[in-house]
């Protein structure tokens, strides 16, 4: 095989790709886990980390820039490029909700929509996400348009949480600076979440490019 | 029969079975199982394709696979090689050029070529350009300066070299040497312009000034380019051949399909060079 090292390289940003997904869903877990726990320290060690992801992602971009400016790469090869350069992306922004999750954990008054459940929602985007870069990892085109559809179903279940907030907010009489907080700080979480499976979404349409140079799902 | 077709020919003997009228009013030339051979040994397999005009086609491959005598057989300068064969139809103009007919003089007219490394004539700028021109039996010199001048314009040369007509054509640099040798092959107005490789042997500056000038010149004339260079190929051309060992036209599509998608496996292992 010619181009050996070449070959190495995209290998290499495969797996630093996959690596950087694995730290990002670990934290979303992780602020998923403080809110579910309300543990502020949890909380403080995942916003912490996001300047590490933050690097992590200038590193794998600059790769990419490298890859595309030495090495030149057409056909499959470019699509895989460039779709990994958009990925990270995902995968950082997915990062940062992460972070406003942990905020909001640290802040949040869990008592007033006991009928919204959003740890079992943040757990269905962590899924989707991971199920996204499982068909990056192995060029699965058909786990694509199921990670569509399921992202759907959550879009289904955000919307029906803010129904509720929504129809709360109509009946406060008198709204207090908390309350009105708690309330935002509420629909802020399920937007972010819903973000999250968009972002999976976006992950998936990226795959199905370059295993199939479609952009369906991209559009 | 088109005054261009009539033009490459030297009587008026017409052999309407290989005349093909059915061809798409865009393609210029075309191919139908083009073999040639060269002795025993076969340098292309049953090759067909269409060439658009007015676009840039390029010919992309690994060394050995058929490129340049592709190219060579367009114009017949595989002629001149004892041991050549050649099989199959080549059309310009829905007129075969390997029919009794053809004049191969003629069509060389019309089908120029510039070779790779560039080869002036060891004479003047201006006897370069006016050579092809007093062949063809142009002799009036307010006529020839004009046309030698609109041949320097066109490829780009002109503002180079106004000062200087009478200088040895030798004594520019590589890549004005080059570009007098487009001059030269514009200067008696053909339809197609081969390139076999015209900037191998120039530096990126030099070649960067061929490409620019290869995306002008094919407003007035189809480009038909062989290059090792697959980025070159990809910036430059509209369609892009890809030859592989044997002789074989592996794939023919737009250049930006070849380059992002292209539907041979084995022409996705050449370009990302995992083969050949």
């Amino acid at each position: 095989m010619a181009r050996i090292e070449y070959q190495e390289q995209l290998e290499a940003l495969r797996e630093d790709v996959l690596e950087m997904s694995d730290v990002v869903c670990q934290r979303l877990r992780r602020a998923l886990e403080a809110y579910e726990t309300a543990d502020a320290a949890l909380a403080d060690r995942v916003i912490a980390g996001d300047h590490g992801i933050n690097e992590l992602y200038l590193d794998l971009e600059s790769d990419c820039i490298d890859l595309f400016a030495l090495q030149q790469p057409v056909a499959g090869d470019l699509r895989f490029v460039a779709a990994s350069f958009k990925i990270i992306t995902d995968l950082e922004r997915i990062a940062d909700l992460a972070v406003n999750l942990a905020e909001y954990a640290k802040r949040g008054d869990r008592d007033r929509y006991p009928e919204i459940d959003v740890v079992h929602i943040g757990t269905e985007t962590v899924m989707l996400v991971e199920d996204a870069m499982r068909a990056y990892a192995t060029d699965d085109a058909d786990a694509t348009y199921e990670i569509a559809a399921t992202d759907d179903e959550i879009d289904e279940l955000c919307g029906r949480a803010s129904r509720i907030v929504a129809r709360d907010l109509v009946r406060i009489d008198a709204v207090d600076d908390d309350l009105l907080e708690e309330v935002s700080r509420m629909l802020l979480t399920i937007r972010d979440l819903e973000r999250v499976g968009d972002h999976a979404v976006n992950i998936a349409a990226r795959t199905l490019y370059v295993v199939e140079n479609d952009d369906e799902l991209i559009y | 029969m088109s005054t261009e077709e009539q033009s490459l020919i030297t009587t008026e003997v017409q052999t309407e079975n290989t005349t093909r009228t059915d061809r798409p009013d865009e393609t210029v030339l075309e191919s139908r199982g083009l073999d040639v051979h060269y002795g025993d040994e076969r340098a292309l397999s049953d090759v067909s394709i269409e060439i658009p005009e007015h676009k840039v086609t390029a010919i992309i491959g690994p060394s050995g696979c058929g490129k340049s005598t592709f190219l060579r057989s367009i114009n017949r300068m595989n002629d001149q090689i004892d041991a050549c064969r050649v099989d199959g139809e080549l059309y310009f103009h829905g007129k075969n050029v390997y029919d009794d007919d053809v004049d191969p003089v003629a069509l060389r007219r019309k089908i120029g070529q510039v070779f790779q490394k560039p080869n002036p004539f060891p004479k003047s700028v201006y006897d370069n350009v006016a050579y092809g021109l007093r062949v063809q039996g142009l002799d009036d010199k307010l006529d020839l300066d004009d046309a030698v001048e609109r041949a320097l314009r066109g490829a780009a040369l002109w503002d180079e070299v106004e000062g200087k007509l009478d200088s040895s054509g030798l004594d520019l640099s590589g890549g004005q040497q080059q570009r007098l040798c487009i001059a030269r092959a514009i200067a008696t107005d053909p339809e197609v312009i081969l390139m076999d490789e015209p900037t191998s042997a120039l530096d990126p500056v030099a070649a960067s000034k061929i490409e620019d000038l290869i995306d002008e010149l094919v407003e007035e004339y189809t480009v038909v380019i062989v290059t090792h260079n697959m980025q070159q190929a990809a910036r430059i051309s509209d369609k892009t051949a890809v030859f592989l060992t044997g002789g074989e036209l592996v794939e023919f599509d737009d250049t930006a399909t070849i380059f992002e998608d292209p539907a041979d496996d084995r022409v996705e292992d050449y370009i990302t060079g995992k083969f050949g």
